[in-house]
């Protein structure tokens, strides 16, 4: 005693195992983790102002952009916010295609995910394998969209490109392959001794924090909470569509796993059912240019939990005002809480669990912060 | 006379030859992680990437050298150049032309124990003298690590030379060409738990945890840049031949020419075959946490490699 | 250990990744790479000035003069202007490679009165004058 007892001990922005610049500050206590700090803000884009400045065709765009991993939930969002605004029906055959696009990119962004918690975990070849399975799908979105990561596929009153009977085999074909790779990845994950070392009983999230502290999407069922924007608050097709909602009760980063794995295996069979029973008929109609003056809260369950948009209009061609929430903010109070009380060596494989994409997220909190209140924003407050 | 001695030094079996072996080496291992993983791996440089390895060191040679202004300089300097020369040193230990060793001395097999004992104190100097967080945590946990793996390693170790009743690497070899046996065949338990501790020895996966990437960023190598960088390189890739050389001498019956097959080439091919086996066993696994790796090493490998020196004594596998 | 089936078999298999400047990715049909104008048909209704959410393309000059400048560095490739050609003048080509260390190479413009034959996939830059 005499000394400080504890150690502060910087992780990013700039660290290996954050892909996007973030700070959090961390109070060691020798091995273990006593305090953290977030700081956030680091990648400010001013997309909601960029939003509110551009017309709403012009403006999908942008929301496409919010996050490159979950751009068919950022618009799938959008267009649905904006639809409501201007009053327009969309046709049952673009809900489906929409359906199946953001079933496909749960897929992609869930192997992209599993492959980069094996790849904190020091797990090389899970990750590179895991990539390498998640190409079929990025070129199929190729195919559908004629864009490998950014699809460009939703519009307001539809989707821009129909998917045509040889495509939907294609697809169906994909979705085989894709099975049984995810139940190798299941197999995987659940056997491999030094996966389950590194994941179990980490970073443990008790359900009643995890609903105290508002956490979304597969951090939230990890700890045992069944709660899906797609069967709470249907959207799409999503309401004749047949799934389980997956949850585990680890409330640890393997549970968190398991759920991301098992929510792979729903997803095909979404997709395979959304194929099977895909509408005819248009499947674009035409949007106004302006929205009569209105607001509208818009919720989509993205690969990363439940993205929430608002959009306010005055009558114009442009929105009034536009926000975005983004789940990685919802997770990060239940983040500092899990990152409490655990080893030095299992900060990364605790903050890849949540899956962050920080860039989504911090334009938001800095334009909150300009504005209003200056705090993290929870679920309940918006 | 003496100058037929220095030639071997320097040039075969010695120094360059060991160098160059251990360049290849660097590329064997990185295309067949490479080719587990799905991908091709070096490709570019020489036929399909082979002179890869060479190329990055003399790119690192030409880098910049950064040095921090908080580190130990003497020793910042110094640390690099034992970490290559102290494997190489060892390698002359090792037969590779002949059953015979370039050193060889009654007890060489304990200063190899020795050699290893110091890399992992060279590493946590290195750590230590650059005076960065990321390889204060990473030479900690290399020493820690050595706690875990070193008692075991020398366990095992010691039982190819009670069979042999020798304490010279090249005794085993000859002892193994003489009774026409491998030491893989007598002691398979302990060539599994020489394999592992090499592996930790080695920092890879799942016990690479002295320089986790995703963890600490380079470990205790975080703030060698340049030459100092190229250096720890070099000295991974002889520590690499040297513990491969280990294992092919010990277990494998080392540089002993079969039939029209001369010596080195069967010392070649064996290394090779130990270095694949490293990395693809390196492929297979999870990074462990490094009070894991410290409590399975001392209540699993340690009780096994306990039993391998009992089974010899009572005369198993002799 | 779980992973050794799947390792011995990726052993046995090609690599997945591509020796990529050697051997090029194919891209589909319906592929969304850099646009391109068929000068013989455009009719400078500049729908497609209008319809580009980050103000890539521009009609420049009037009458004869009149130019459609094209550019790469703001372009994000969303179809929207081969979408809205009343004509049918723009087709997005199949180049993906469009990278470069040099913004003043990446304005392009189409003339109409100096077409070339046949550019729907492979524009040349002979056609599109460099901007200084």
């Amino acid at each position: 005693m005499g000394y400080a007892s504890t150690v502060k001990m910087p992780f990013g922005p700039q660290h290996p195992a954050l892909k996007e610049p973030e700070h959090f500050l961390f109070e060691l206590d020798g091995d273990t983790v006593v305090g953290v700090t977030p700081r956030i803000g680091y990648v400010h884009r001013g997309i909601e102002k960029a939003l509110e400045l551009s017309t709403y065709g012009h403006g999908l765009y942008l929301a496409e952009r919010i996050c490159g991993i979950c751009t068919v939930a950022h618009t799938c969002c959008y267009t649905q916010a904006i639809e409501e605004l201007m009053g327009i029906e969309v046709p049952p055959r673009a809900k489906y295609i929409r359906t199946i696009m953001s079933e496909l990119e749960r897929l992609h962004s869930h192997s992209l995910w599993v492959g980069l918690v094996a790849h904190e975990a020091g797990f090389d070849t899970l990750f590179m394998y895991a990539w390498r399975d998640r190409e079929a799908i990025l070129s199929l979105f190729q195919e559908i969209t004629g864009g490998r990561v950014l699809h460009a596929i939703n519009t307001l009153g539809g989707v821009r490109r129909d998917i045509s009977p040889e495509l939907a085999d294609k697809i169906r074909c994909t979705m085989e392959y894709f099975e049984g790779r995810v139940k190798d990845y299941r197999r995987i994950i659940r056997t491999e001794p030094t996966f389950l070392k590194r994941t179990r009983d980490v970073g443990v999230l008790k359900p009643s924090d995890a609903a105290k502290l508002d956490a979304v999407g597969p951090t939230l069922r990890g700890s045992g909470i069944k709660e899906d924007v797609r069967r709470d608050d249907p959207y799409i097709a999503y309401d004749e569509m047949p799934f389980n909602v997956i949850s585990s009760d680890g409330c640890d980063v393997f549970a968190r796993t398991e759920v991301r794995v098992e929510e792979m295996m729903e997803s095909i069979g979404i997709i395979r059912y959304a194929l099977d029973r895909m509408p005819a008929g248009v499947f674009r109609v035409r949007a106004p240019r302006n929205a009569p003056a209105g607001e509208c809260v818009s919720r989509v369950e993205a690969p990363r939990g439940e993205d929430m948009h608002f959009a306010r209009s005055d009558g114009t061609a442009k929105p009034e005002r536009y926000k975005v929430r983004a789940p990685t903010l919802a997770n990060i109070p239940a983040l500092c809480r899990m990152l409490v009380g655990i080893h030095v060596a299992d900060i990364p494989i605790i903050l890849a669990g949540i899956d962050p994409c920080f860039s989504c997220m911090d334009r938001m909190v800095v334009v909150r912060g300009g504005r209003a209140s200056g705090t993290l924003q929870s679920k309940r407050d918006v | 006379m003496v100058t037929y001695e220095v030639l071997q030094l320097i040039v075969f079996p010695g120094a360059l030859f060991a160098i160059c072996l251990a360049f290849l080496y660097e590329w064997v291992d990185r295309k067949l992680f490479a080719r587990v993983q799905g991908r091709y791996g070096p490709l570019y440089t020489g036929p399909a990437g082979i002179m890869q390895p060479v190329a990055d060191f003399l790119k690192l040679l030409s880098k910049e050298d950064i040095v921090p202004r908080a580190c130990d300089a003497n020793l910042f300097f110094a640390v690099p150049v034992m970490y290559a020369t102290l494997p190489l040193a060892t390698l002359f230990m090792m037969p590779i032309a002949a059953p015979e060793a370039l050193i060889a001395f009654d007890g060489d097999l304990i200063f190899i124990l020795f050699a290893f004992g110091m890399m992992t104190l060279i590493i946590f100097l290195a750590g230590w003298s650059s005076a960065s967080r990321f390889s204060a945590i990473g030479s900690v946990r290399s020493a820690l690590q050595m706690l875990s793996y070193e008692i075991p390693l020398g366990l095992v170790l010691v039982c190819p030379a009670i069979a042999a009743k020798s304490l010279s690497v090249s005794g085993i070899v000859q002892w193994q060409a003489a009774n026409a046996t491998l030491g893989a065949a007598l002691q398979p338990i302990g060539l599994a738990v020489t394999m592992v501790c090499l592996l930790a020895e080695l920092e890879l996966v799942p016990f690479d945890i002295p320089e986790a990437e995703t963890e600490i960023v380079a470990g205790w190598r975080t703030e060698f840049t340049g030459w100092r960088l190229a250096l720890f390189r070099l000295g991974r890739d002889l520590e690499v031949l040297l513990v491969a050389a280990l294992v092919a001498s010990l277990y494998l019956g080392g540089a002993q020419p079969l039939w029209l097959i001369p010596a080195t080439a069967m010392f070649v091919v064996k290394t090779a075959a130990v270095v694949m086996v490293f990395s693809f066993v390196r492929a297979l696994f999870a990074r462990l946490r490094i009070d894991q790796m410290i409590s399975g090493m001392w209540k699993y490998l340690l009780p096994i490699a306990a039993l391998q020196v009992v089974l010899v004594q009572i005369g198993v596998g002799v | 250990m779980s992973i050794a089936g799947e390792a011995l078999k990726q052993l046995r298999r090609r690599p997945c990744t591509i020796r990529y400047p050697v051997e090029k990715a194919k891209v589909p049909n319906g592929f969304r790479g850099m646009p391109v104008w068929d000068m013989q048909k455009c009719i400078l209704c500049v729908l497609c000035q209008n319809a580009c959410p980050p103000g890539a393309i521009r009609l420049i000059g009037k009458g004869p003069d009149a130019e459609i400048e094209y550019l790469l560095d703001r372009c994000i490739f969303c179809e929207e202007c081969a979408e809205v050609c009343p004509k049918r003048a723009i087709a997005m080509s199949h180049r993906f490679e469009l990278a470069g260390f040099d913004r003043s190479k990446m304005a392009f413009r189409f003339r109409k009165d100096r077409q070339v034959q046949g550019q729907h996939d492979a524009p040349k830059t002979s056609d599109s004058t460099g901007k200084g």
